[in-house]
């Protein structure tokens, strides 16, 4: 029980570390929850776009105005061209329309007017202009053939009005998916770096050569001993995983309750083990305090950069992601990702997902066993 | 005595491997990462060539307009091309859709035109957009009915004038903020450095504080030289960056430089405070300053861009007490802007916060006589 | 001779805690002073408070003749110290650690070039110079950490317990180290709870507990003060009660203990002690084995004055 104490008690003067990046884990599930709405029928995607317009809204303007609102979300911002630039940057906004003043008359002129935009350059944007090139050269076209202002309107509206009918076969609401997804991605890191930094910290504590002579000497069996320190790891790595567990039930809600959050939870889980046992082989491979902070950086910001905990493994080179495949984390996430659009959860859907996990488990064999042969070659050395 | 101090704590620093690694080789090795994690990102974003199938069936072969419209969209010798086009039938086209082969397919009827796709998306929605535009080109040569109408479809074409500023690289944040911390971890070093002058830290502060110098001239000289240090570092961290990870730092390489100066001077005073403000051992407080320039850094978008954006927008006021997002800020509206009041701006804050950290830890730096040691 | 300290009615309290109390004392030039106590008994605050490191409620403290504040510069370059902890840059060598210290005092580099030689061989790590403190032992970190306290030469040298935690070579290395720097004309203040250093090198002694001085004086002055004067120490078989109640009650003794058969006499006054001791077992057919007379210690002299054993 001593043991066991000791170990709490040591965990305890690490507890801004482990606030630290369970706040980080909240704040990055909290900005997730706040976007994106979901249904299960075809819709548009949307890009976003902001109008400047400086003509009067009225007629082929203000058509113009509701074309867009209609079939983009309308960023609504102050017109303050710093505020502007900046949501561009950030791709707060993709794209930005600017109606010239005296826009309709110059239409009406059959002008041609040119208009002002600011675009991002990705496919939101793309897409907006193509939206807007349409619009404006059918508006165009409407202006040669008809006379009358109304007419032009009715014509485009009547034009537009006619859509592609789509249909979708997939009916999963990946927008709920994609957040837990998302969560349990950026988990990986969170769950690395408190297990391995914590574990790390507390076992050089008691591998500090003083430390572990007085227990060498101690009446206690070195070996139960042993055993008692990797029982509180243990324990200690399921209490940081139970508690990212709740943090994510409160964000996510009623998915974690079905099946398929039981299967995020269990891939969790396995993927918790895997960073207990990296813990235990660094912790046995370095005993200084400062350079385990410095390990533990480098190994935690790297397998979830390489892995996609942060940036979606989808975007990354396929070189990175070939190098990832080392790394345990790959494997979890890549479960994550394929949890996000299986439709229906069975044991042939789940089993990439089996698979992934027996990897991981194999990775902590390696880890234990690797572990085993260097803390004997340590002890006959030293 | 300034000399003397100088050369000592260079000497000091320089076997300090753990301070080394943490201003030194951490952010070589981060923007690494970065550039392995960020280089395709931006790519991703740009508009792919999306893979639909069309189903051959008679109406299709009969449409004119569709045939030729797609045979120019998907034309491999077209630059603007944006579908790679499989003409199948309906079960083979299923199949590919099933696999996620392609992103949907097309199936003309008599009356109407129809979409199958899997899930929403942009693709999806490119492609009904060009059904759509198709389709609303032949009701208008319909309605119409002119015999010129070929003419005025060619010169009805819009004019488009972008007018955006073109740097819009956002995966530059990401560097950015590496920067600022690297001038951040800076605090370490004039930290560590100041410790050993402070009698209640330190043995080795005790020993100083009974020899026959002032304090504030030892301080002096050591602290210059953890800031010759700190800008070593980031001037290595500089190299790497432009040189090898083609990292984008704008024109203006004076204002640059300078930013870094005062980056790390805000990092310097920061490590300054924490040295003389908090009585820990010394890795309590290299954990204090490690925590506060990361989460600084994840408020300034390194874990994430956008979150910089979230909070510039909303909570301002936290991202002007946050030395990371200044020093952010500052190369951003450097990368970005074409005029420089954002960037005085944000050196100005970075002044104020240096002189605010220095200014609170004057008390204890002047000190010389404690209750208790 | 002049007084080089003189602390006069020093008093320093923590928040619960009176650590000196009232404390008088002056340490003549040239002399190395003991200062002896048990832990915790005030002797590195009063050091401290000395060398103006720590306020104190009330008292004056002169070093020089001039009254010791925090920018007293002239007295400080004059002061050599060497505090409890090994206080040394964990990343300089040996010898850039005695330079950079030695530096703060001495700005001439030959000339410091010399001195920081002179110390390294007063303290006899040649062979190290070019060591990390990490790369040393116990005994030459502290041999290190007096050579960074003394390469300066001071006219006056604190040594807060130099010798804790030492293998007997470094010991004898120090002690005669410090006797050395005597013999060159500077004044000691030297603690510790080691007794027989005190008695080897110290000539005069002030014994503290709880912030106040029990005694002071010479080695032999002390003894002189004790209330006993010989102690005999005997290995018997075996006591009864009776035969203890009756040595008790001869002339002179002070007092009268036997634990595990050995049985110690002390006596206020010693003239004949031993022989009616060995008179009265053999009379009594008590056997005995060895038998020591000593004079008192310095550490009866201590237990006495405070009750409590001087080591730890």
């Amino acid at each position: 029980m001593t043991v066991f104490k000791t170990f709490w008690k040591v965990v305890k003067k690490y507890k801004g570390t482990i606030i630290l990046y369970t706040v980080m884990l909240i704040v990055f599930g909290g900005i997730n929850m706040a976007t994106g709405d979901n249904q299960i029928d075809f819709v548009d995607s949307k890009p976003d776009v902001l109008i400047v317009n400086q003509d009067e809204e009225k007629g082929i303007t203000e058509n113009l105005i509701n074309y867009i609102e209609d079939n983009c979300n309308i960023i609504d911002l102050e017109q303050d061209e710093e505020a502007i630039n900046d949501a561009l940057f950030y791709r707060d906004v993709n794209y930005v329309i600017y109606i010239p003043k005296g826009y309709r008359k110059d239409v009406l002129d059959g002008k041609n007017p040119e208009l002002d935009i600011k675009s991002t350059g990705d496919y939101q944007a793309s897409l907006a202009e193509m939206m807007l090139s349409r619009y404006v050269e059918t508006q165009n076209v409407y202006v040669k053939g008809l006379e009358n202002e109304a007419d032009i309107i009715k014509a485009i509206n009547d034009n537009f009005s006619k859509k592609t009918s789509v249909e979708m076969i997939s009916k999963l609401d990946t927008g709920k998916t994609g957040k837990a997804t998302l969560y349990f991605n950026f988990a990986s890191y969170s769950i690395m770096a408190v297990v391995i930094f914590i574990i790390c910290l507390v076992l050089s504590s008691f591998h500090e050569k003083t430390v572990n002579k007085r227990t060498i000497i101690s009446s206690i069996n070195y070996k139960t001993h042993n055993r008692l320190i990797l029982s509180a790891s243990f324990a200690y790595s399921v209490i940081v995983w139970a508690l990212f567990l709740i943090v994510g039930m409160i964000l996510l809600g009623d998915i974690m309750l079905t099946t398929r959050g039981l299967v995020y939870m269990l891939n969790s889980f396995v993927f918790t083990f895997c960073s207990l046992t990296i813990a235990l082989f660094i912790s046995t491979l370095v005993n200084d305090k400062n350079a385990v902070s410095g390990i533990v950086n480098v190994v935690a910001l790297g397998s979830a950069f390489l892995c996609g905990a942060f940036v979606p493994a989808e975007w990354l080179p396929d070189t990175v992601l070939k190098i990832a495949h080392v790394l345990p984390a790959y494997w979890y996430i890549n479960s994550n990702d394929l949890l996000e659009s299986i439709e229906v959860i069975d044991m042939t859907t789940l089993k990439p997902i089996f698979v992934n996990m027996a990897v991981i488990i194999g990775f902590s064999a390696l880890f234990i066993v690797v572990n085993n042969i260097v803390s004997r070659m340590k002890q006959k050395v030293g | 005595m300034f000399l003397h101090n100088f050369k000592y704590s260079l000497k000091t620093l320089f076997r300090s491997k753990m301070l080394l690694f943490w201003t030194f080789a951490f952010p070589i090795i981060l923007g690494t990462f970065f550039n392995m994690a960020f280089s395709d990102i931006e790519n991703n974003e740009k508009l792919d060539i999306i893979d639909i199938a069309i189903i051959d069936n008679e109406e299709f072969e009969n449409n004119q307009m569709f045939k030729e419209a797609f045979e120019t969209l998907g034309d491999e010798s077209n630059d603007d091309r944006i579908f790679n086009i499989k003409y199948t039938d309906i079960e083979e086209a299923k199949k590919l859709l099933d696999d996620e082969e392609i992103t949907g397919y097309v199936l003309l009827e008599e009356d109407h035109n129809n979409i199958t796709v899997k899930s929403n998306g942009i693709n999806e929605t490119i492609l009904r957009y060009v059904v759509d535009e198709i389709q609303s080109k032949k009701e208008i040569v319909m309605t119409l009915m002119r015999s010129d109408i070929a003419e005025i479809m060619d010169g009805a074409e819009a004019k488009l004038n972008n007018i955006s500023n073109k740097n819009l690289s956002y995966t530059m944040i990401e560097y950015y903020t590496l920067i600022a911390m690297a001038c951040l971890y800076g605090s370490m070093i004039s930290m560590f450095i100041t410790n050993y002058k402070l009698a209640n830290m330190n043995s080795v502060g005790k020993r100083t504080a009974v020899s026959p110098i002032h304090k504030g001239k030892m301080l002096v000289g050591s602290l210059f030289a953890s800031y010759v240090v700190s800008l070593i570092g980031i001037a290595i961290l500089f190299v790497y960056t432009i040189f090898v990870l083609k990292v984008d730092f704008g024109n203006n390489l004076a204002l640059v430089i300078l930013l870094a100066c005062v980056g790390s001077l805000a990092g310097l005073s920061m490590g300054v405070a924490v040295a003389t403000l908090i009585k820990a051992g010394e890795n309590a407080k290299t954990g204090i300053l490690v925590a506060v320039t990361m989460f600084g850094c994840f408020l300034s978008g390194m874990m994430g861009i956008t979150m910089k954006y979230i909070i510039d927008k909303n909570v301002p006021i936290l991202n002007m007490i946050n030395p990371a997002s200044m020093i952010t800020d500052g190369f951003y509206s450097l990368y970005y802007y074409d005029t420089l009041e954002r960037y005085y701006f944000n050196i100005a804050s970075l002044l104020i916060f240096s002189a605010v950290m220095i200014l609170v830890s004057y008390r204890g730096l002047r000190r010389q006589k404690y209750d208790s040691i | 001779m002049d007084n080089v300290i003189e602390v006069k009615n020093l008093t320093k309290e923590y928040k619960n805690l009176k650590a000196i109390d009232d404390l008088s004392f002056e340490v003549k030039e040239g002399e190395i002073l003991g200062l002896l106590g048990p832990n915790g008994s005030g002797k590195s605050t009063t050091i401290n408070c000395i060398l103006s490191l720590l306020n104190f409620q009330n008292g004056s403290i002169k070093i020089f003749g001039e009254e010791m504040r925090p920018d007293s510069y002239d007295t400080k370059s004059k002061i050599g110290v060497i505090f409890q902890e090994v206080a040394v840059f964990e990343e300089l060598t040996v010898y850039d650690n005695i330079d950079y210290f030695c530096g703060l005092y001495v700005r001439d580099k030959q000339i410091r070039k010399k001195y920081v030689e002179e110390a390294i061989e007063l303290v006899g790590i040649e062979e190290f110079k070019k060591f990390y403190p990490k790369q040393l032992s116990g005994g030459l970190l502290r041999r290190l950490n007096i050579a960074c306290g003394i390469a300066h030469k001071p006219k006056l040298i604190f040594l807060d317990e130099p010798t804790v935690a030492v293998d007997p070579q470094s010991r004898n290395n120090i002690l005669d180290g410090i006797k050395k720097l005597r013999d060159d004309g500077a004044t000691i203040v030297y603690t510790t709870h080691y007794m027989e250093e005190v008695e080897i090198i110290c000539d005069r002694i002030i014994i503290l507990d709880k912030g106040k001085i029990l005694a002071q004086g010479t080695s032999d002055e002390l003894k002189k003060n004790a209330k006993i004067e010989e102690k005999i120490t005997v290995e018997v078989a075996g006591m009864e009660e009776d035969n203890i109640e009756t040595i008790r009650q001869f002339e002179n003794v002070e007092n009268v203990s036997f634990d595990s058969n050995v049985l110690i006499v002390t006596y206020k006054k010693g003239e004949n002690n031993l022989g009616e001791l060995i008179d009265y077992l053999r009379n009594n057919k008590i056997k005995y084995d060895k038998i020591f007379s000593e004079r008192p210690t310095l550490n009866d002299v201590f237990l006495e004055l405070t009750g409590k054993e001087l080591r730890d």
